[in-house]
């Protein structure tokens, strides 16, 4: 549980569509990489050319399925090492969450139940995972629209229990917390207060909308200020080692995007990249 | 609800609290059980399982639908184009109850099944990835070592991967 956190700083997510702006940044120390969109034998150039300069590039797996009742697929587990080892990350991350089950492609991260049952599956998938990773996993809660019933664990407590079992680190996404709060009518602050803040490797913003009286984590609209209020709460209890833009479409014109950053970076606290 | 909340007639309840790691490791029937249904109710049009906010799962795999199909327009422009702001929305009446097999694949199956109404450029493309590969809609595309296939405007023929199209039409 003794892990050293790597000092990360302000970063953005590294997409196809805005390489040039992520290479242009000229204070940015971190990306991070969807791990199913790398070769590892041909990791993209600015992506080593980043880490050459000292900066941490951090493979983001989507479709491990930790929280699957199957056991990983150890393939899947190789390829997310494979490319921590070819872009030299100080962690992967990947989600509390399951993304196929019977044979079945879901398309997107599900929840998992936060039942016990739920909870043995899930720790026993990071374990698995851990043992092949030259680097420390952090996990992601996801947004969801609904939840699993007959819970046997908040949140938090479901959480705080998988971190003390497994020694894995959290990935924070405090656009999630924003998106489930609002969603269910609480409090999103009261969760900070139920996590261990110091086993946040880093946190995630991003922006989304409202469709059919519901809030969607789209990544594809501003950060609302309500996620920037947010991070700033956070850091007054905890500052994260590090915090990273999501943005997964309709991009806005640079300057926009290196406001949105500046904006982060004042919220938590941080040195601006632009 | 609290772990401690759990009934105390569950298995569960009667294992030791804490790192139980033989346990752990084992698969469980029952979870993967329900993890299908749901999913099989999000992707494969089976019914919402009991106990959910219908409404809520609904609307979750509705959102799922609208991001697969920019990732199919992502992974094939072309074809997104030809339908124009429709596109959600036509990909969506088609994609509802089919399991995603990829972005790819999505866009491929979504081509052939619209096939006779495709207009020439996504024809055109499609008619060249049919050259360029051997699909059977069911396992991964393989890399064919040649083929001729008709395509609007002439006839497409490749060889090893070099593609030539003969009949004075070019790509744009």
């Amino acid at each position: 549980m003794s892990t050293t956190l790597t000092a990360l700083g302000v970063g953005i997510g590294w997409r196809p569509e805005i390489t040039a702006f992520v290479r242009d940044l000229p204070g940015l120390r971190f990306t991070e990489v969807i791990a199913e969109g790398v070769h590892p034998g041909h990791p993209p150039r600015d992506l080593l050319d980043l880490r050459e300069r000292g900066g941490a590039v951090v493979p983001h797996g989507v479709k491990l399925s930790l929280g699957g009742a199957e056991p990983v697929a150890p393939e899947r587990v190789a390829h997310l090492a494979a490319c921590a080892e070819a872009l030299g990350s100080p962690l992967v991350s990947e989600h509390v969450a399951f993304v196929r089950a019977g044979g079945i492609e879901a398309g997107h991260l599900l929840p998992v139940p936060r039942t016990r049952a739920a909870l043995d599956a899930l720790a026993a998938n990071i374990r698995r995972t851990c043992a092949e990773l030259p680097v420390p996993l952090a996990v992601e809660p996801i947004a969801a629209l609904f939840d699993w019933p007959d819970a046997e664990y908040d949140e938090g407590a479901f959480l705080t229990e998988l971190v003390e079992r497994t020694g894995v680190l959290l990935l924070l996404d405090v656009a999630n917390v924003y998106a489930n709060a609002r969603n269910r009518g609480q409090d999103p602050v009261a969760l900070f207060d139920r996590l261990p803040l110091e086993r946040i490797a880093y946190c995630h913003v991003a922006g989304g909308a409202e469709q059919g009286g519901r809030y969607h984590d789209t990544h594809t609209a501003p950060v609302p200020a309500e996620v920037l209020d947010l991070v700033a709460e956070l850091c007054a209890r905890h500052r994260p080692p590090g915090i990273l833009l999501e943005r997964d479409g309709r991009y806005p014109p640079a300057a926009e995007l290196r406001a949105e950053l500046d904006a982060i970076a004042d919220a938590a606290g941080m040195e601006r990249v632009t | 609800m609290t772990r401690q909340d759990a009934p105390a007639d569950r298995p569960e309840a009667a294992a030791p609290a804490g790192d139980s790691p033989e346990r752990a490791g084992e698969f469980d029937p029952a979870l993967a059980a329900a993890q299908e249904a749901l999913v099989r109710a999000m992707a494969a049009g089976a019914p919402v399982p009991d106990g959910f906010d219908e409404a809520a799962v609904r609307a979750a795999a509705d959102a799922i639908v609208r991001k697969r199909a920019g990732e199919v327009a992502r992974a094939w422009p072309v074809l997104a184009a030809s339908y124009g702001t429709d596109w959600p929305r036509v990909f969506a009446a088609w994609a509802a109850g089919r399991p995603t097999r990829g972005s790819v694949r999505d866009a491929w199956d979504f081509a052939r099944a619209h096939r006779a109404e495709l207009p020439p450029e996504a024809a055109f493309d499609l008619a060249l990835a049919e050259a360029r590969w051997a699909y059977d809609g069911q396992r991964a595309p393989r890399r064919r070592r040649a083929a001729v296939r008709r395509v609007p405007g002439g006839v497409a023929v490749q060889l090893l991967g070099r593609m030539r199209v003969l009949g004075g039409r070019t790509r744009r």
